[in-house]
């Protein structure tokens, strides 16, 4: 553990706490409309269907629904590994924003997690970006404290920063200034085949405590049956592998930086702590020594250890409460036995809370999506029309809007979404549901720092592949990690 | 003394030679005007970029800075690249890569194009066949050979396992070990045809009296291939493998979509770990550094290239 600069360290200190100090404040000034003290999958049933709302109405506060104008939109849309529930509610937004705002001409464009960042970039370089877009979380801070961003908060486009979840505002804000409000936010949760259990000598209605008992368990349904135990991905430039590494390095105690910490500052490396070094050797234990999980987890995504746990040739996984829907989709497609093989699949999914590390810390990512405005300067033709822009990110960011657009995968990012009608819809439709919604106060956001997406999306995958192939041993590669994070947040590294 | 007159001589000649120059371009000075065009589009989309590479290269790009606010380093970027393990490690990939898929998408093309040269029924229709892992996109290629390699429920896996050939299924692209040979392969797989078209090209040229008459002379099948096809086929070969090497040099889909670079970047070349540091981590500067570097190799091959083509021209024209 090496500190980095003091000065720059001090100065993210007095953000972060300011930050929390406003965040605090305001809310003491402006309750929040869910009590999240209460948060759990009873409080989530009770508020449910408690309130109406009219995003027509609403968004015609911030721009008139006659309003002519034009817009561009890029954003994280659907992908191979979400369901077709989801595809659905694309159309229909898309759809609805049209019919509500007939006069403006929408041109928006879908780009999947792993291609968005770098498009986006490539287009920003050449002033060619759109004038609104829609960024996964990791993603908002890089661009506003490079000034891509215009500064936007809730209140622009009608909403009250207490309307979102403080963790999700910490994403869209740098340097004490807000860029960008959230559009959904979600916390995964632990999926495992109740049969594989069962066939393995596990008890079938118990997920796995703590991380250590998920690489006993992976090897236990390993050298039993023969197939993978735990679902591990440690791909590089997939969005997948910090979504899956994290949790499990925050619940030993590890992390990038202090950021699973209540204020977290940033200033200390902790990749190569013996507790980050104790979460990369769980995941050696399981990839190497045991050999109890999928082979191809270094160069396979999420996406491809679905079918895999629909073939029940997968134990366990870290996962969306959309998989449910996933394997539901998968399992149409399937013919002949297979159908019947997948059926037994679904019958046997649980879900559970992800496991905690030895001294019961259980975290998971805090992720999600948030929508921005660019500077005119940067987008294509040099204008942005901040009605139409205004207007598009009211929409999207309506209670209604907000949970239907994270129906099957997340949640929404306006907190009033859980009071609507069709989050009681959901709750009666979506297995399983609870349980990720009650991971949600377990969240632990990104670091909300400009280098995150190269740590997350390429240092730390670098990390696990470096230990996992035997390149570097479990200790060398977390160092080289260390250092290689040390070295971005000097300004230098290749 | 005599060759005074000559010293003298000298610079008028050349002004002489010079002002000729001139003369016939100001003759010419409407067929420069039809070029002018394609010259002025050429020098914006292939000039300025490679100045603005250059350029480029001489900054600091961090992540935490927009591009206009890059930071002058002089050569830095060269020297932190010269001297980086990753470096050495990505240039022994890349020229293993660049020149295991060029000599064997040669020889197997080299193969083919003899064994589809004689006349057989269904030659046509094996032709076509072998034409299409060339036609095919490269992306495409990549998932498919990307589920076959699978190491987990990948297509040669389940065969050699239902064979009873091993227990597990081999590990192809997830090893450190066999990951580059095996997109090797991939690429050798689909480069192949081009290879087999232009010596098929080639051996169209290959005179059958020649031929003939060693047969007359009792020289063996190895012996016709080799002192009379082989011969004609050199020009041909030549250009070929140069750009086989091009084409290796800076390729990019099957690697990157395939494994990313990885696992550990052991599958990592040039043209991805340029990408990566580019697109992924928005080391402008270095990546333009890279990018200099594989510019001046390729200006190498492009050379040999040109020469290539002139001397096989020079040799159509008998000179």
């Amino acid at each position: 553990m090496t500190s980095l600069y003091l000065g720059r360290a001090i100065g993210r200190g007095i953000v972060v706490a300011a930050m929390t100090a406003s965040l605090l404040t305001s809310s003491v000034l402006a309750a929040p409309p869910v009590d999240l003290s209460k948060w759990s999958p009873e409080y989530v049933r009770s508020i449910a269907g408690t309130e109406e709302f009219d995003t027509a109405a609403d968004c015609a506060k911030v721009t008139p629904l006659d309003y002519t104008g034009r817009l561009t939109f890029w954003y994280q849309g659907v992908f191979e590994g979400d369901p077709d529930l989801l595809r659905q509610y694309y159309k229909d937004f898309f759809e609805a924003f049209r019919a509500t705002y007939p006069n403006i001409v929408l041109e928006e464009q879908a780009l999947t997690y792993n291609d968005l960042l770098d498009k986006f970039r490539t287009a920003l370089l050449g002033n060619a970006g759109p004038m609104v877009v829609r960024l996964q979380i990791l993603g908002g801070v890089e661009f506003a404290s490079k000034g891509y961003l215009q500064e936007l908060k809730p209140e622009d486009v009608g909403y009250s920063t207490e309307d979102f979840w403080p963790g999700a505002m910490k994403s869209v804000t740098w340097d004490g200034k807000t860029y960008g409000v959230p559009t959904n936010n979600e916390t995964m949760a632990f999926i495992w085949n109740a049969d594989v259990f069962k066939r393995a000598g596990l008890d079938p209605e118990k997920a796995p405590a703590t991380w250590d008992d998920v690489v006993k368990y992976s090897k236990q349904i390993h050298d039993t049956l023969g197939i993978s135990g735990y679902g591990l991905v440690a791909r590089k430039n997939a969005g997948n592998t910090p979504y899956r590494f994290m949790p499990q390095l925050w619940g030993y105690g590890g992390g990038v930086f202090d950021e699973a910490t209540a204020s977290p500052t940033y200033s200390q490396v902790e990749l190569n702590s013996p507790q980050s070094k104790a979460a990369l050797q769980a995941s050696y234990d399981m990839y190497v020594r045991d050999k109890s999980v999928p082979v191809s987890a270094l160069t396979n995504q999420q996406a491809d250890n679905q079918p895999l746990f629909l073939a029940g040739q997968l134990g366990m996984m870290i996962s969306h409460p959309s998989d449910y829907n996933v394997m539901l989709d998968l399992q149409k497609k399937a013919t002949g036995g297979d159908q019947e093989k997948a059926q037994t699949v679904i019958d046997n999914m649980r879900y559970g809370l992800v496991p905690t590390g030895p001294d019961g810390k259980r975290a998971v990512v805090f992720g999600g999506s948030n929508i921005h405005i660019l500077q005119p300067e940067y987008v294509d033709g040099g204008k942005v029309d901040e009605p139409a822009a205004k207007a598009m990110v009211c929409f999207w960011t309506s209670p209604e809007w907000s949970l239907k657009m994270a129906y099957a995968g997340s949640n929404p990012g306006n907190l009033n979404g859980f009071k609507t009608k069709w989050m009681k819809e959901r709750l009666d439709s979506i297995r399983f549901l609870d349980v990720t919604t009650s991971m949600l106060p377990y969240g632990v956001p990104f670091p909300a720092l400009p280098e995150t997406p190269e740590i997350m999306n390429i240092i730390v995958p670098d990390m696990l592949q470096n230990a996992l192939t035997g390149t570097m041993t479990v200790d060398e590669a977390a160092d080289d990690a260390a250092k290689k994070v040390e070295e971005i947040m000097g300004g230098g590294g290749l | 003394m005599t060759p005074v007159t000559g010293q003298y001589d000298a610079p008028r000649q050349k002004q002489r030679e010079r002002s000729g120059i001139l003369e016939q371009m100001w003759l010419n000075r409407f067929d420069y005007l039809y070029v002018l065009p394609a010259i002025l589009v050429m020098l914006i989309v292939i000039a300025y970029p490679i100045y603005y590479t250059i350029d480029l290269s001489f900054f600091k790009t961090p992540p935490s800075l927009q591009l206009r606010d890059k930071i002058f380093v002089g050569t830095d970027n060269y020297a932190a690249i010269l001297s980086s393990d990753v470096f050495w490690r990505v240039t022994m990939n890349t020229v293993v890569w660049t020149i295991a898929s060029t000599l064997f998408a040669f020889v197997l093309g080299l193969g083919a194009a003899l064994a589809l040269h004689r006349e057989f029924v269904g030659r046509g229709v094996l032709r076509a066949i072998l034409i299409i892992p060339w036609v095919i996109s490269a992306v495409a290629a990549s998932y498919i050979w990307k589920w076959i390699y699978h190491s987990d429920f990948g297509v040669i896996g389940a065969v050699l396992v239902g064979l009873g050939l091993t227990d597990r299924p081999p590990n192809f692209i997830d090893s450190v070990n066999t990951v580059l040979p095996s997109l090797i392969v991939v690429n050798v797989w689909r480069e192949f045809p081009f290879a087999m078209i232009m010596l098929m090209a080639g051996l169209q040229t290959v005179p059958e009296q020649l031929l003939r008459a060693a047969t007359v002379d009792g020289a063996g099948a190895w012996q016709r291939f080799w002192h009379v096809t082989f011969p004609h086929l050199r020009s041909v070969s030549t250009v070929t493998i140069l750009l086989l090497a091009v084409a290796n040099f800076n390729s990019f889909i099957i690697p990157w979509i395939m494994t990313g670079g990885g696992p550990a970047s052991a599958s990592h070349i040039w043209i991805t770990h340029i990408y990566e540091l580019a697109f992924g981590r928005q080391r402008w500067g270095v990546a333009a550094a890279y990018s200099v570097l594989l510019f001046l190799i390729l200006m190498a091959f492009g050379y040999f290239y040109v020469r290539a083509l002139s001397g096989s021209e020079r040799k159509d024209h008998g000179e």
